[in-house]
C-alpha cells in the first residue's frame, strides 16, 4: 500500500465545526479532513455516536475505539467532547464557530436552534459562517419529523421498487445509498458556497434532504413516469439499450462476470472472443433489437460458455476484444485486487486500540493537491486540550473543571 | 431551480451518459456557466436512451437527456479533426474548468490531455472520468453501469444465495461520479484562487467511486468478520431485526427499528403478540440471522392489514423507521415534495416536470431552469458571437461536418 503524499489538501487553512454523526453527518466532514481542512468533531458520551457503538472486536467489553466504520469514515479528524446538556458547553460550542469557516450537522430539524446553535445564532458569531445542515426530509415540510435511515429513505426515494429479479418482489439495497448520496451531495453545496463566499464574502446557509438527493440521482426511472405514466419494478439485469447485460456464472464457488454489450462492434468481440461458436450467428442475435428481444435466451448461451471459465480468465479475453466484463468482487478481493492496490485504494493506518488496518482513500485524485488520510479515526475526547487549550485558550485546570462538572464529556 | 454562487465558473463539459453530464448539471444548477459539446448528428448518447415522451423517440425527447443536461448551453464539436481541436482550445482558454469522460482509448485518439489544454490556459482545472482511472492495469478496461457495479462491490451482496448477483435497477455509478468529480472541480479551483497557483488535472475512477467512498468500509469490516454482505434475498446479515422489506396491504413497507425502543413500540402497536415472548425472540440480530423468514410471517399478518399511508401515519406518530416502498407515481407526487419538481417548458416536448437541486440555500438568489439544450443550439451565439467565426465560417463548418 501506498505512503500517503505529503502535501497540505486543496481546503488547507479551512476550519470545520462537525456535530455530523453515524454515516450521512460524518463523511462530509471526512471528505473535507481528507482534502486538508482541520476538522473538529464534536461528541459526547451523553449520547455516543452510533458509529461507536456495537459489539467489541477484541474482549467482550463495550468499548466506543473499536467500531471498523468509525474507524474509515472519520479518520483524519479531532475529536472534542461536549455535553450540550450544560449551557457552559454551548457556549464553548459558540465560541469554536467563532474560529471556524463551516459548520455542519445533522441532527433531527430543530435540534441546533433549541441549543441555540442555529444558523441565526451562529450567523450573529461569525458574520460569514456557512452552515450545513443534513436531514432525511428537509428542515421544514410535513414529513420533517420523519424518523428515517438510509434504507426507509431510498425506500420512500423509489430505488428499491426496481431491485429485484423481474416480476418478483422488491428486494432492497443492502448499501446505505441515501446516507452517501445526502452526503456527497452535501459536500458539493459546501465546497460551492465556500466558493461564493471567496466572491463575495457571504456565508450560506444549506438545508439538505436526503430523500431529494436520492430521488435526484433516479434519472431513467423517474423519468419513465414522467415521460410515458409507466411505473417501473424489479428488472433483474436489465438496460433497455444493452443485451447481452448480466452476471454470469463462473467456474468455482459463487463466481460471476459482468458482461454488457452496447453495440454492434461490441458483439462482434464478444463472438470472436468466444470462438464464434455458431448459436452466435443465429438470426435471433443478428442485432441490437433482435439480442434485446432474445435476452433470455442469449444469457442462456452465454451462461454455458461463462461456466465453464475462470471469471478473471474471461474477463482478459473479452476486454482484449473491447467487451465490457469484470468478475463480480467481494470486500476481500477487492482489498488485493492489483489494479486497486496499485492505486492505492485501502491505505494502512494504525489505530491506538485495534493495530493496524486497511482504510480506504477518497480516491478523488487532484494530482496537485491529492486527498490524503491525515490520521486514526480519533478516541472520545483526544482533541479536547489541543482545542480547548490551544485554539480557545482554556488553562489546563480550567479544561480539568470542565471535565469534571461532566461539560467537556 | 438554479442557484447564483457559482456565477463566476466556467465549465466546459465534454460529457456523454450520466457521469460527465451529472458533473455539469451540478454545477450549473449552482450557477456556473456549463457549456456541454455534443459530437455533431448523433449528440450524446442519453438521447438515444430515453424514456421517451409519449413513447414517440427523438433525440430532442429523451427523458434522461433532458433531465440531466438542463442548464446548460449545448454547443456540437468533432474533437477528432484538427480544426476541432483548434475551436476546443480557443473555448478553453475561455474557462476555468473541463470535465469530460472520454474513455481513455477515446482520448488518446483525439489527443486530449492536461499537459496540452495546461499549457494554452495554466488556471484550467481538467477532470477525466473514465471507468477504472488514468492509471493501472485495468486502465483501459471497458465499462458499463453494471460492470462498475460488479467490480465496485455492489452486485456481490445483491439477490438471492445461487442466483445471479443484481445490479441496480437503472444505472446509478454515474451520478457518483459526478458528484465526486463536481466537488473535485470547485476544491481545485478555491486551491487555484486562493494560493494563486496553476490549475490542475483530476482523476476520477467510475469504479473508485462505488469501492472508495461508497463502500470501502467494507474490506475492515470482512478483516475483522464483523459484517459480510451476502447474497440473503430480502434480508441482510447482521442486523438487529427487522431491516427488511416486507408485504403490506397495497404493496411493500420497509421496516426498521435500529432502537430498541422503537422495536418496542412496534411490538406494542402490534398488540405485543404472543410470538414475541417466544425465548429464541430475545437477541435481534439472531432473530435477523437465524429466524428472519419465521419472523417475516408473523410480521407481515400485521402489516398485511394496513396501507403504506397508515404505516407512515403511525411510523410519524411514534417516531419509528418504516418506509413504504414507493413507484415512482408515488414520488413524483408526494406532497412533501409538490414545488421541488420544477415545470420545464421546452420546444418538442411541451412541459415536464424535473427534480431541482436537493437542497435549499438560504442566501442566495434563485432562478427558475433553463430546458436541456437542443443538439448545437448555441452554434451561432458561442461560435460567432463569442469566438469570432463569421457566418459563411460557421456554415462551412457546418457542411464539412465540424460541428
Amino acid at each position: 500500500m501506498q505512503e500517503q503524499p505529503q502535501n497540505r489538501g486543496p481546503l488547507a487553512g479551512y476550519r470545520v465545526l462537525d456535530f455530523g454523526w453515524v454515516l450521512a453527518g460524518a463523511i462530509p466532514g471526512m471528505v473535507l479532513a481528507d482534502m486538508g481542512a482541520e476538522v473538529i468533531k464534536v461528541e459526547t458520551r451523553q449520547r455516543l455516536d452510533y458509529m461507536r457503538q456495537g459489539r467489541p472486536i477484541i474482549g467482550t467489553e463495550r468499548d466506543p475505539e473499536q467500531h471498523p466504520m468509525f474507524h474509515n469514515v472519520n479518520r483524519g479528524k479531532l475529536s472534542v467532547t461536549l455535553n450540550t446538556n450544560h449551557q457552559e458547553a454551548v457556549e464553548l460550542a459558540k465560541r469554536l464557530a467563532a474560529h471556524c469557516d463551516v459548520v455542519l450537522e445533522n441532527f433531527s430539524p430543530g435540534v441546533m436552534d433549541r441549543l441555540g446553535l442555529g444558523y441565526q445564532d451562529l450567523k450573529a458569531i461569525k458574520e460569514d459562517i456557512v452552515m450545513v445542515s443534513i436531514s432525511s426530509h428537509g428542515q421544514t415540510g410535513p414529513l420533517r419529523d420523519l424518523r428515517a435511515y438510509a434504507p426507509s429513505i431510498g425506500a420512500m426515494a423509489g430505488l428499491d421498487s426496481t431491485l429485484g429479479y423481474e416480476g418478483e418482489r422488491p428486494l432492497g439495497l443492502k448499501h446505505a445509498y441515501a446516507d452517501i448520496s445526502g452526503a456527497l451531495h452535501a459536500v458539493f453545496a459546501t465546497v460551492s458556497a465556500l466558493h461564493q463566499r471567496r466572491r463575495t464574502g457571504r456565508g450560506q446557509y444549506v438545508d439538505l434532504s436526503m430523500l431529494r438527493a436520492t430521488v435526484a440521482t433516479m434519472g431513467a426511472g423517474l423519468m419513465e413516469y414522467e415521460a410515458t405514466g409507466r411505473v417501473l419494478g424489479p428488472m433483474g439485469n436489465y438496460d433497455p439499450t444493452m443485451a447481452p447485460y448480466g452476471n454470469y456464472p463462473c467456474q468455482g464457488e459463487d463466481r460471476w462476470v459482468s458482461i454488457a454489450v452496447a453495440n454492434d462492434e461490441e458483439w462482434r468481440g464478444l463472438a470472436q472472443a468466444m470462438g464464434s461458436p455458431n448459436w452466435t450467428t443465429e438470426d435471433r442475435f443478428a442485432s441490437r433489437y433482435q439480442r434485446q428481444r432474445y435476452r433470455q435466451e442469449l444469457d442462456d448461451e452465454l451462461s454455458e460458455w461463462t461456466s465453464q471459465r475462470d471469471a478473471w480468465e474471461i474477463t482478459e479475453l473479452l476486454q482484449s476484444h473491447g467487451v465490457a466484463a469484470i468478475p463480480v468482487m467481494d470486500a476481500e478481493e477487492r482489498l488485493h485486487d492489483r489494479h486497486n492496490q496499485e492505486r492505492g485504494l485501502y491505505h494502512e493506518i494504525e489505530h491506538p486500540s485495534l493495530g493496524v488496518e486497511p482504510i480506504f482513500n477518497l480516491m478523488w485524485h487532484l494530482e496537485k493537491t491529492p486527498p490524503a488520510i491525515r490520521g486514526h479515526a480519533p478516541t472520545l475526547g483526544q482533541h479536547n486540550q489541543r482545542v480547548f487549550g490551544g485554539l480557545l485558550g482554556l488553562a489546563e485546570d480550567e479544561i480539568k473543571r470542565l471535565e469534571d462538572a461532566q461539560v467537556l464529556w | 431551480m438554479t442557484y447564483d454562487l457559482l456565477a463566476d465558473v466556467r465549465v466546459l463539459e465534454i460529457g456523454n451518459g450520466i457521469s460527465a453530464p451529472y458533473c455539469g448539471k451540478l454545477l450549473a444548477d449552482m450557477g456556473a456557466r456549463v457549456t456541454k459539446i455534443e459530437p455533431p448528428a448523433t449528440g450524446d448518447s442519453s438521447r438515444g436512451y430515453g424514456p421517451f415522451l409519449n413513447d414517440n423517440p427523438h433525440q430532442e425527447r429523451s427523458g434522461l437527456f433532458l433531465y440531466i443536461n438542463s442548464n446548460k448551453k449545448g454547443l456540437t464539436l468533432d474533437l477528432a479533426t484538427p480544426t476541432g481541436k483548434g475551436i476546443l482550445e480557443d473555448l478553453v482558454v475561455r474557462s476555468d474548468a473541463v470535465v469530460h469522460n472520454l474513455h481513455p482509448r477515446e482520448m488518446d485518439r483525439v489527443g486530449l490531455t492536461y499537459e496540452a489544454l495546461g499549457l494554452i490556459n495554466p488556471g484550467l482545472v481538467m477532470a477525466s472520468i473514465t471507468p477504472f482511472g488514468l492509471t493501472g492495469p485495468y486502465k483501459y478496461y471497458k465499462a458499463y453501469d453494471i460492470n462498475l457495479a460488479a467490480a465496485g462491490g455492489i452486485c456481490q451482496g445483491l439477490g438471492s444465495a445461487g442466483r445471479p448477483p443484481l445490479t441496480f435497477g437503472t444505472a446509478q455509478v454515474g451520478y457518483f461520479a459526478g458528484m465526486a468529480a463536481a466537488s473535485s472541480v470547485l476544491m481545485a479551483l478555491l486551491a487555484r484562487d486562493t494560493s494563486g497557483t496553476d490549475g490542475q488535472h483530476i482523476d476520477i475512477s467510475e469504479v473508485e467511486t462505488m469501492s472508495g467512498v461508497y463502500n470501502g468500509p467494507e474490506a475492515l469490516m470482512a478483516v475483522y468478520e464483523w459484517r459480510v454482505t451476502r447474497r440473503t434475498g430480502h434480508h441482510s446479515m447482521d442486523f438487529p431485526y427487522p431491516n427488511c422489506i416486507l408485504r403490506c396491504k397495497d404493496g411493500y413497507i420497509f421496516a426498521g427499528s435500529p432502537e430498541g425502543r422503537q422495536w418496542r413500540k412496534l411490538l406494542e402497536l402490534m398488540g405485543n403478540p404472543e410470538w414475541s415472548k417466544d425465548p429464541r425472540f430475545t437477541n435481534r440480530t439472531v432473530m435477523n440471522n437465524d429466524y428472519a423468514d419465521e419472523i417475516d410471517g408473523y410480521m407481515e399478518e400485521w402489516l398485511l392489514r394496513h396501507t403504506k399511508a397508515e404505516l407512515l401515519e403511525l411510523a410519524m406518530e411514534h417516531r419509528i423507521p418504516l418506509g413504504p416502498v414507493r413507484g415512482f407515481d408515488e414520488v413524483r407526487n408526494d406532497p412533501s415534495l409538490e414545488g421541488w419538481f420544477e415545470e420545464i417548458e421546452r420546444e418538442h416536448t411541451g412541459p415536464m416536470s424535473f427534480p431541482g437541486p436537493p437542497y435549499t440555500l438560504a442566501d442566495a438568489t434563485a432562478y427558475s431552469a433553463s430546458p436541456a439544450p437542443h443538439l448545437g443550439q448555441h452554434n451561432e451565439e458561442i461560435y460567432t458571437g463569442e469566438l469570432g467565426f463569421t457566418r459563411e465560417q460557421l456554415v462551412a463548418l457546418y457542411q464539412t461536418g465540424i460541428i
